[in-house]
């Protein structure tokens, strides 16, 4: 066992290396190079996956090597602390089940001729990812990053034919690669400033002092929230993660944003030294703004993925919002609300990645049955689907944050940090953190309204087009991991004290944190209730609930209770599925009262062909504001494409002035190495 | 005490308590009718009216849409099972709620947005557009008072210095009532969010079924015989819930804090009596105003929002 935790991470990216290659030379047999990515993938998470549990559960870090360099004596280590074991786990938890539904879904919804890079790209995005996650110096973790990013932005590009995946994969590159930019500039001048490019040294917290400290916050902050998609870095996350085929869009919202996270956690909250509260305010507030806009952005898609992408936003500003808390804790020397904050953050890692995978999934199946993303184009799927429809209901309910599905506990230890911290912290700061209570509450009451929108219009009522009254439940391949998933959502919302004890040596092993055996217990004075998150109580509640459901079964299903099947009342006319609610007038409401942010434009056009008074049709059509693209990437982008224009002047194509310029440069590098010997 | 005493001691409770609410919320829907009418110079019904209601809705033959899947089935006995597992949540006579440690008054919360979640998606599953209008309103009313409740509760959890129902009141209980400006401010934002949450004038009108006004009335239409009867029932406990979660917030007064026979009884009547205070309220206020429009609802829980913030800035600061 020891033997084989030693070597598990390099075992598991040897088999994905060979996977890769493998896959590449199959190409030409779609279902064998299939079973060889995805197969080979799934061993890989598992290993992973179970090295990390073994980390969590022992508390120690696993360390090792990677590869080694006999000449040039350069080593790539690998390290798989507490922390990296957290994020590892969840990968594997949700990398295993997407795989396995990979392996149906592509067959269906991916082309033959593209299956091999298809499957290639999903290994080696997750590989790489796993090299994050472990890696123990600059130089394995940027080059993990970017095997990520790249192999990323191939499968959001899968089907190139269409310019708007071309577009996303696009966007997706650039916005990766600033945030990259601003990382390597971050490495290297930690880097510099240490004499070492190990982790363990340059995240010691003592490397940089004074103002370089914030600048270097900020590169960080801006490079990994990128990846986490936090607003106002978040424009590529709503384009790109709906391009990919469905199965890799679940990977994408429920785990590759988790690179961000994880780097804002091990980087910026625990690398630079105490956080400043400036730091602290700054993670508050990008993470509420996240959740907010997040969610009220994702209440008026009708595209059913790019509603499930601003729900990542979302999820990702609830994330953030736990560990500036947390940030804030540390920054005035309280563990305790620390600790619970962090755990509160981690634990929604978890719980995002099983409900986000589990809703991105279904609604791959649901895509694939009709051919189609719109909303307003499903209905009635509950009929045809029953086994998705169930799952996404699940989903739906634990991403509302509803009590004894997985949403609600992290929401409940998130508000819970949020409380303490108001009674913790002194003077005029301590407002903040009602404020945000106050806005997580919103947030998760839209996000409420989202998934009734979500799930109802969609499975419910009448077929609104013919290819939802066609459609067919998906093959079980595809229904296993859903129902695997669903479970999770389930299983630890019912026993969310399982969680929080795995979680004692995650945050043992931060610094500043005190180990949350004393949370686990009880040992805070606001919430003395903690320790009711151990096992028994929501259990109990839960039994609560089912005795309500028991009694409200007698009540209406008795013997001798005769049902009668009427048709749905239509006021005299006939209901058809054009007369059923949609969801673009389901939110109009919040459309309108929230206004100020959506902005809305709504046209109105009646066409007439006799006389204006008999109309024949009425187009309607609206649309909200994209404001941050408009007013924030609007000008940068005109200001870089204008620089671009003035540089043009430098590079006329003579061949004199380039002879020229590297005459000057050469005099300027004379002179300089000149004055400094 | 060994846990599994404590276990059954809780379960004991737990049955009590919800079987007590169970049989008076509908009583409390009838008194609130009843005064009603007394104001406009009506008889009003018999105060027995309820439940000769509910009796006669769970005789009738259920009729259900043929276009509806099983959601539609579950969606009245999931609010009813939610109302229900609430009431072991909040304390009332006892200075102690049976669950009180399963999460408090955030579960409270969760478990009632459960229940609204579980209708809302029911209402859209007949395909008639009622059930979509009232989904859609009444889930952007409860988004919106969410904030403000959260706050006022906030503001009332803070000054006891835990979220749990139970221990927040045993304080409260030890340190008297004080009426202190912050209690008054929150009480107030508080009540207009009970106002909210419960359908009455000025934001919805539990007695119009006129298409364009009603909220909660459109979002159950459909139903009918034992499935409305759950709706109904479950609305009244749900409405007693929100009264009785008010009396301990601010008015802890006579709550019993020991098994004494003679304690429990002074503290029912005490509870009866607070609870009757605030339907008296409910009362006026549904009798003084017109309903809202509903874009003009942001106006009024965004004033509750203000006043639980000036709670905790004036408590704190």
């Amino acid at each position: 066992m020891d033997g084989l935790v030693a070597v598990g991470v390099p075992l598991a990216l040897a088999i994905r290396l060979t996977s890769v290659v493998a896959t590449l030379m199959l190409a030409r047999h779609a279902r064998v190079c299939r079973w060889a990515a995805l197969g080979a993938s799934i061993l890989a998470s598992a290993m992973t996956a179970g090295v990390a549990a073994y980390v969590i559960a022992s508390g120690t870090a696993i360390d090792g090597m990677l590869f080694r360099h006999a000449a040039s004596e350069s080593v790539l280590g690998y390290s798989v602390t507490p922390l990296s074991a957290w994020f590892l786990m969840v990968l594997g938890l949700i990398a295993v089940p997407v795989a396995l539904y990979s392996t149906d879904y592509f067959a269906h919804a991916v082309a033959r001729p593209r299956t091999a890079a298809v499957g290639a790209a999903f290994t080696a995005m997750v590989g790489g990812l796993e090299v994050v996650f472990v890696a123990d110096g600059v130089i394995a973790f940027l080059c993990g990053w970017e095997v990520m990013t790249l192999a990323t932005a191939a499968l959001v590009a899968t089907e190139h034919e269409s310019r708007a995946s071309r577009r996303a994969a696009y966007l997706f590159l650039v916005m990766s690669h600033v945030g990259t930019g601003c990382l390597v500039a971050g490495f290297m001048t930690l880097a510099s400033a240490a004499g070492s490019l190990s982790f363990p040294a340059i995240l010691s917290g003592h490397v940089v002092s004074g103002p370089m400290r914030h600048g270097l916050f900020a590169l960080f902050f801006i490079g990994f929230g990128v990846k986490a998609g936090l607003i106002p870095f978040h424009v590529w996350l709503p384009e790109a993660h709906p391009a990919a085929p469905s199965s890799v869009s679940a990977f994408m919202s429920a785990v590759l944003i988790t690179a961000g996270i994880y780097g804002l956690f091990r980087v910026c909250a625990f690398g630079l030294g105490t956080p400043d509260v400036n730091w602290a305010l700054v993670f508050m507030s990008v993470g509420t703004l996240s959740a907010i806009l997040g969610v009220l952005y994702a209440l008026t898609q009708t595209d059913i993925k790019r509603l499930l992408a601003y729900s990542t936003i979302e999820n990702s500003g609830i994330i953030s919002l736990g560990l500036g808390a947390a940030m804030m804790a540390l920054a005035h020397g309280r563990s305790t609300l620390a600790t619970v904050a962090v755990a509160a953050s981690l634990m929604h890692v978890l719980n995002h990645a099983i409900f986000k995978g589990l809703l991105f999934l279904g609604a791959g199946s649901v895509v694939m049955a009709t051919g189609t993303r719109h909303i307003e184009q499903f209905g009635g799927l509950m009929r045809r689907m029953p086994w998705t429809g169930l799952c996404f209901l699940v989903g739906a309910l634990a991403i509302s944050g509803l009590p004894l599905l997985n949403g609600f506990p992290s929401e409940w230890l998130t508000f819970q940090a949020l409380l303490l911290g108001f009674s913790s912290t002194p003077g005029m700061i301590r407002l903040n953190f009602p404020l945000a209570a106050a806005l997580l509450a919103l947030t998760s009451a839209l996000a409420a309204a989202c998934f009734v929108r979500a799930f109802g219009i969609s499975f419910l009522a009448f077929p609104r087009s013919q290819a939802a009254s066609e459609a067919h439940e998906s093959p079980a391949l595809m229904l296993v991991p859903l129902g695997f998933l669903a479970a999770l959502c389930m299983g630890l919302g019912l026993f969310p004290g399982v969680v929080l004890r795995a979680l004692e040596g995650v945050t043992a092993s931060l610094p500043g944190l005190q180990p949350s055996a004393a949370m686990v217990r009880g040992g805070l004075g606001m919430s003395s209730n903690l320790t009711s998150f151990d096992h028994v109580v929501p259990a109990m509640f839960g039994l609560a609930l089912l005795g309500g459901l028991i009694v409200s079964t007698a009540l209406t299903a008795r013997r001798g209770l005769a049902v009668r099947q009427a048709p749905t009342w239509g006021c005299g006319g006939e209901l058809t599925p054009r007369s059923e609610y949609t969801a673009t007038a389901f939110s109009k409401p919040l459309l309108m009262i929230f206004g100020a942010v959506y902005r809305p434009t709504r046209q109105v056009d009646a066409v007439a062909e006799v006389s204006p008074y008999f109309v024949d049709e009425v187009r309607y059509r609206t649309e909200i504001e994209p404001t941050f693209e408009r007013y924030l990437y609007g000008p940068v982008l005109r200001g870089v494409i204008q620089m671009a224009r003035g540089m043009k002047v430098l590079q006329a194509g003579s061949l004199h002035a380039y002879l020229a310029y590297v005459l000057v440069l050469a005099v300027i590098l004379l002179m300089w190495l000149g004055g400094t010997t | 005490m060994t846990p599994m005493q404590d276990a059954l001691l809780a379960a004991g409770a737990a049955l009590l308590q919800a079987g007590g609410l169970l049989a008076a919320a509908p009583l409390l829907k009838t008194v609130i009718k009843k005064m009603k009418a007394r104001l406009q110079n009506r008889q009003g019904p018999p105060l027995l009216q309820g439940y000769y209601d509910l009796a006669k809705l769970l005789r009738k033959e259920p009729v259900r849409s043929e276009v509806a899947s099983w959601i539609y089935v579950a969606g009245p006995r999931m609010y009813f099972a939610a109302a229900l597992a609430a009431t072991t949540l909040v304390p009332v006579a006892f200075a102690a709620a049976p669950l009180e440690a399963a999460g408090g008054i955030l579960l409270l919360v969760g478990t009632l947005a459960l229940g609204r979640f579980a209708l809302a998606t029911a209402a859209l599953d007949t395909g008639s557009p009622f059930g979509g209008m009232g989904a859609s309103r009444d889930m952007t009313i409860a988004a919106l008072a969410e904030p403000a409740l959260m706050l006022g509760l906030f503001a009332s959890a803070l000054a006891a210095g835990s979220m749990n129902l139970g221990v927040l009141v045993r304080t409260l209980v030890q340190e008297g009532v004080t009426l202190h400006p912050a209690d008054i401010l929150a009480f107030a934002g508080l009540f207009m969010i009970v106002i909210a949450e419960t359908g009455r004038i000025p934001v919805d009108n539990p007695a119009t079924h006129l298409e364009l006004t009603m909220i909660h009335e459109a979002m159950v239409l459909e139903y009918a015989g034992p499935d409305l009867a759950l709706v109904e029932w479950a609305s009244a406990v749900k409405e007693l819930l929100y009264l009785t979660l008010l009396v301990d917030l601010f008015m802890p007064v006579g709550i019993a804090t020991s098994a004494a026979p003679a304690a429990v009884l002074v503290a029912i009547v005490a509870w009866v009596g607070k609870v009757f205070v605030l339907a008296i309220a409910v009362t006026v206020v549904e009798s003084t105003n017109a309903k809202l429009r509903l874009f003009r609802v942001p106006e009024l829980v965004s004033i509750s929002l203000g006043l639980g913030f000036l709670a905790l800035a004036i408590r704190f600061l």
